[in-house]
Parts: C-alpha cells; sequence; structure tokens
C-alpha cells in the first residue's frame, strides 16, 4: 500500500519522542530498578499497574482492535474480552505460586520444575516462537505506519521500519538507556484519547465520553450497514467468539513476557496489587478503541466512501490514523495517533527481540551446542541472532498473513496451546514431571501449526472447530490431557521438587 | 526439661492436587480461587453463550434493541461492563487473599 506524500510533521513528532524516550531512559539508568520509581523508592501499587499496562500495549492493542472493529464490529470484543479476562486467570491461578517458586523466566521454571534440560530447551523454542510470531504484527504496524509517514510502498517502509528498531535498539543497549514505563504508559494513553475526542467532536458526537458517543454513532449508521453492525453475529458465530476469547485469555495466563512482570515489582502483595491497577489502564484504551472504529464507519456512511471488504481489510490496521485524517483533525493530532502506534511497536518489538535472543543464546546454544561458551560469546551470539529474528520477521511481515490482531492471536494461541499447560499443572499437581510437560509442548505446537500452515489441506470442519486464531480453547484442554496421561505412565517427579511445592509455593 | 516439638518437622505427604487441596492456607486459598473463577466464567463465558441464544433477528436488534448510557445494551455489556467486572473480581480477591495470608501467618 502506498500513501501519497512525505509528512514532515510526524517525522519531527516521532523522532523528538524517540530522542527525549532514549534522554529520560539515560537520566533513569542509574537509579531504575524494576519495581522502583525513577528516585530508586517503591513506587506504588498504579506505578507498577502503569508498567504492567505499558508492557502491554502493543500494535495490536493500540492499531489492532480499532482495525478488528472497523471490518468485524461486535467480533473485536472477543479480542478485548480475552485480552483483559487473561489477566483474571494469570493472576488468579498462576501469579503468586510463580513467584513464589522463584524463576524468572518459562525456561528457568520449567527446568527447575521438571528437572529436564529437554523439556528447558522446548519451552525455550516456544518462547522464540512466540516472540517471532508476535514481533511480525508489530512489524507489520510499523510498515503500515512508515508507509504513510513517508509515502512510500509497505516493504520499503517496511525496511526502514526495522532499521529504525534496530538502530534505537542498538543506540539505547549501547547507552544503556532503559525506559520509565509510567512515561511511557502516559504517552501512549493520550496519544490515543486525546485525537479520539476531537474526531468525536469533528462528527458532532459527545467528545467528552467517546467511549460511549460511538454508540450513537452507531445508531445512526444506514440500516442496512447499522443491522451488520450492531447483530452480533454478523461476521463469526457464538462459538468462534468464545473459542477466540477463551484463547486469547490463556494465551495472555501464559505469555513469558507478561508473566514475568510479576517478578520485577518488590513483592507478591504489591504484584498482585498492581495487576488491577494494570488492568485498569489497560482497560482505559479497550474501552477507547473501538470508538475509532465506529466513528470512521459513520464518517464513510456520511460521505458515501464505503469500502469493500478487501479495501476494508486493507486499511484497518491504519484505521486510527485514517480516522483522524478523514475527519480532519489537526495535523499535529493525526501525528501523534501514528507516533503512538510506533511507539508501542516499537517498545514491543525491542522486548520480545531481546527475551528470544537469550533464550536461543542461554538455552539453546549455551545447553545444546556450546555448553563451554563464555558469557562474552554468548552475548554475541545473542546479537547476532536478534539480527537474525529482525530479518525474519521482516520477509514474513513483507506478506502478512492476517491483520494485527490476528497473527498476534497465533502468538497466544501457541502460549495457551503450550505453556498455559504447563505453569497450571507445574504448578498444581505435583505428579506432572518432564516426559508428561515434553509431550504435551509438541503436541500444543502441532496443535497450534496445523491450521495455520495445513489449513486449506484440513477438511472444513475441522478448521471450523479449530481455527488458527483460537485453537486453544480445544487446544489446552487436549495438551493437559495428554500431560496428566502422560505423566502417569512414567516415573513421578523427585521427592525435592515436590517438597518445594509443598512448602514453599503453597504455603503464605 | 522437655524439648518443644519442631514445628517444622519434614512433611511427609507431599501430594499437591487442584482437586485435593492441602488443609490449612491451602484449602481456603483454593475457595477464594474457585469462587473467582466462578464469577469469571459465568459472566465471561456465560454471557455471549446467552447472546447466541437470544440475538438471532438483526432487524429487531436495530429498531427494538434496549440501549444503556446510549449504547445498545450487548455493546455495552461486552465493551464496558466486563473490563470493570475484571478489575472488580481482580479487587476482591486480593482483599480476600490479603486477608487470608495475614490471618495465617498471624497463626504460625
Amino acid at each position: 500500500m502506498a500513501f501519497s506524500s512525505i509528512k514532515f510533521l510526524p517525522i519531527c513528532v516521532l523522532f523528538g519522542v524517540l530522542a527525549l524516550s532514549l534522554l529520560v531512559g539515560l537520566a533513569n539508568r542509574r537509579n531504575f530498578r524494576g519495581g522502583y520509581g525513577i528516585d530508586g523508592r517503591p513506587m506504588g501499587h498504579p506505578g507498577i499497574g502503569a508498567a504492567i499496562a505499558s508492557n502491554w500495549m502493543s500494535a495490536a492493542s493500540f492499531l489492532g482492535i480499532a482495525g478488528v472493529f472497523f471490518v468485524q464490529g461486535y467480533f473485536a470484543f472477543a479480542y478485548i474480552l480475552g485480552w483483559t479476562g487473561g489477566y483474571v486467570l494469570l493472576l488468579v491461578l498462576m501469579g503468586g505460586q510463580l513467584r513464589r517458586f522463584g524463576k524468572y523466566t518459562a525456561p528457568d521454571f520449567v527446568e527447575a520444575r521438571f528437572e529436564s534440560s529437554g523439556a528447558r530447551i522446548c519451552s525455550a523454542a516456544i518462547t522464540i516462537l512466540i516472540s517471532l510470531i508476535y514481533c511480525v504484527a508489530q512489524y507489520k504496524g510499523i510498515g503500515l505506519i512508515f508507509a504513510w509517514i513517508l509515502g512510500v510502498d509497505y516493504t520499503g517502509a517496511l525496511i526502514f521500519g526495522a532499521v529504525v528498531v534496530m538502530s534505537y535498539l542498538i543506540i539505547g543497549g549501547a547507552l544503556g538507556a532503559k525506559k520509565n514505563p509510567q512515561l511511557h504508559y502516559l504517552l501512549l494513553i493520550f496519544s490515543f484519547v486525546i485525537p479520539l475526542m476531537f474526531v468525536a467532536k469533528k462528527l458532532g458526537y459527545s467528545w467528552l465520553v467517546p467511549q460511549f458517543s460511538y454508540g450513537s454513532a452507531l445508531r445512526d449508521l444506514p440500516p442496512q450497514m447499522a443491522e451488520q453492525y450492531l447483530f452480533p453475529w454478523t461476521f463469526g458465530t457464538p462459538y468462534q467468539w468464545i473459542a477466540l476469547s477463551v484463547t486469547l485469555m490463556v494465551g495472555t495466563a501464559g505469555l513469558p513476557h507478561v508473566l514475568s512482570r510479576f517478578y520485577t515489582v518488590s513483592n507478591n502483595r504489591d504484584a498482585r496489587w498492581g495487576v488491577v491497577w494494570g488492568l485498569f489502564f489497560i482497560g482505559l484504551l479497550y474501552w477507547s478503541a473501538p470508538a475509532f472504529g465506529a466513528f470512521a464507519k459513520t464518517w464513510q456512511a456520511r460521505t458515501g466512501t464505503e469500502l469493500d471488504p478487501e479495501q476494508a481489510r486493507a486499511v484497518a490496521d491504519l484505521i486510527i490514523v485514517k480516522a483522524g485524517e478523514w475527519v480532519g483533525i489537526p495535523d499535529f493530532l493525526v501525528a501523534l495517533l501514528a507516533v503512538g502506534g510506533i511507539l508501542a511497536a516499537f517498545s514491543t518489538v525491542t522486548g520480545l527481540l531481546v527475551t528470544g535472543a537469550g533464550a536461543f543464546a542461554y538455552d539453546i546454544y549455551f545447553r545444546l551446542i556450546n555448553p563451554r561458551a563464555s558469557e562474552k560469546h554468548l552475548v554475541k551470539v545473542a546479537k547476532g541472532v536478534t539480527l537474525i529474528m529482525a530479518l525474519l520477521i521482516v520477509v514474513v511481515a513483507a506478506n502478512p498473513p492476517g491483520l494485527i490482531a490476528e497473527i498476534t492471536a497465533v502468538a497466544f494461541a501457541l502460549a495457551g496451546n503450550t505453556l498455559f499447560p504447563v505453569f497450571l499443572l507445574g504448578i498444581w499437581w505435583d505428579r506432572t514431571n518432564s516426559h508428561g510437560v515434553i509431550a504435551g509442548m509438541i503436541v500444543g505446537i502441532i496443535l497450534t501449526f496445523l491450521p495455520v500452515l495445513f489449513g486449506h489441506l484440513l477438511p472444513v470442519a475441522f478448521i471450523s472447530w479449530l481455527p488458527p486464531t483460537s485453537s486453544a480453547l480445544i487446544g489446552a484442554p487436549l495438551v493437559i490431557l495428554v500431560i496428566i496421561v502422560v505423566s502417569l505412565f512414567t516415573p513421578p517427579p523427585s521427592e525435592a521438587v515436590r517438597r518445594f511445592l509443598v512448602e514453599k509455593v503453597h504455603s503464605p | 526439661m522437655q524439648q518443644p516439638q519442631n514445628k517444622y518437622e519434614p512433611e511427609q505427604n507431599l501430594q499437591i492436587n487442584f482437586f485435593k487441596p492441602r488443609p490449612g492456607f491451602m484449602r481456603r486459598e483454593v475457595t477464594v480461587i474457585c469462587l473467582t473463577l466462578f464469577a469469571w466464567a459465568t459472566v465471561s463465558i456465560g454471557f455471549p453463550f446467552c447472546l447466541g441464544l437470544t440475538a438471532t433477528d438483526p432487524t429487531a436488534l436495530v429498531e427494538t434493541g434496549k440501549s444503556l448510557f446510549g449504547m445498545p445494551l450487548h455493546y455495552w455489556f461486552s465493551g464496558h461492563f466486563l473490563i470493570f467486572w475484571f478489575i472488580l473480581i481482580c479487587f476482591i480477591f486480593n482483599l480476600l487473599i490479603d486477608w487470608l495470608t495475614k490471618s495465617y501467618r498471624k497463626r504460625h
């Protein structure tokens, strides 16, 4: 997709904000510790919540939800429901126990709990796959926004965006600049909600609470379009809705970079209360996101510029920026939306690339290929892998297989089909052993990628029960069953691990 | 003089099972978890299920559908209320676990 011309205002805002973010990171680098504020003192539950929300808000939340709403109306709420309800599962079933277990990454937990390098390597491979898929979605967002800003075609913009991401990562890494998550959250939420208020005002709806006034906008659509949008099952059946939201929920509870947030605060209680605030801050974005899609539809209906479904899908992931542009809000605010989208994608991509490369260097390379490697050598391997991952992602993102939210959902399906059952049973059933979880993770990988890669070869009935974005409703229980059966037929874990579960993990 | 009994005597029963929680802290914690999961599941899965059974006529939904705060009712429920509901149940869960942890630690 090519856009008409280069836009200088967004370029200035973007590079200004990126430079500011590096500067703030630099100012904080000596004092910053996870869970602590700029001056090194504990930052309180709202501060932890803002850090959780800033870690969570990616291009899928910032650009994706509004895009899905624009194309599929009510069906988009399955994404919102999944990406918020998952935090309940995480908090209730795993947060406290995993923290008491005291291992900070998925491979660390898996090895300590199941005492198996094989299981560790398997979980590291899954962590890398999740990072890769998640990043493809983020890169699509980066490519689309750069294409819009620079007025070039999507592929060129994608490559340019990838170079900017890597430069940002290298400069930030070289300077040791850690970002300030609270400032990042504030930047994102203001750059989303303020332009939305202007869009609502411009269209004549209540600007004070656009989160409510988009309801009136939907009712004002022409009857046929209103029917499409108000009827909940125009774009998906109730089964597909429930399957998608459950997949995203269990995926959220199994995502390694979400779980790791539980360890970066000073104690368990702060982590739990941080989740409540985090959910509120994430909610502020999700309460608002559908409004962009609804207002964009309203504008199209008013001006008679409705797009056919294919065109709508092509523009959907950029709909927040397009809505601002179409409706005619000030250029500065449109630029703010674009920059917010880039920031959300950047922070997620840099975090995931580092996580994925770390998992390869320390959990696969060191354990499997070169156990004698020095720390310095491992850092070099991690840097090389970061570059390879980035290239791989660009290749896949050049022909994006779906909407941003849909691609991200596949990463959630993978987490939900593999790591969620492993964490769940690892914590709540002492009999779970390494054979069980290795078998379970392999079955989970197959169940996730079968519909994604071979969907066109499989019977329609099979795909309708196991859609690529929503495979964990059936997949997760199946994997849980596989783990239980295989564990029961193989020797139990050691007494030391079971004692640790009893005395440390399930005690207050 | 009689030596006080060591209260940290190694535990013999090492069974951990969500469906057969150990007496004491774990049993109470699992009760709180089950209540929270019930509140989570009935609303988040029960609502679309009920909507699937009741919302069958698109035209009627546009003409006579109910509204709340200017939003179509099912939009308000999914888009606004559910997030609020999740925050609320996490809030109550935390209160209960705080209370449970505190009372258990006092006793031991």
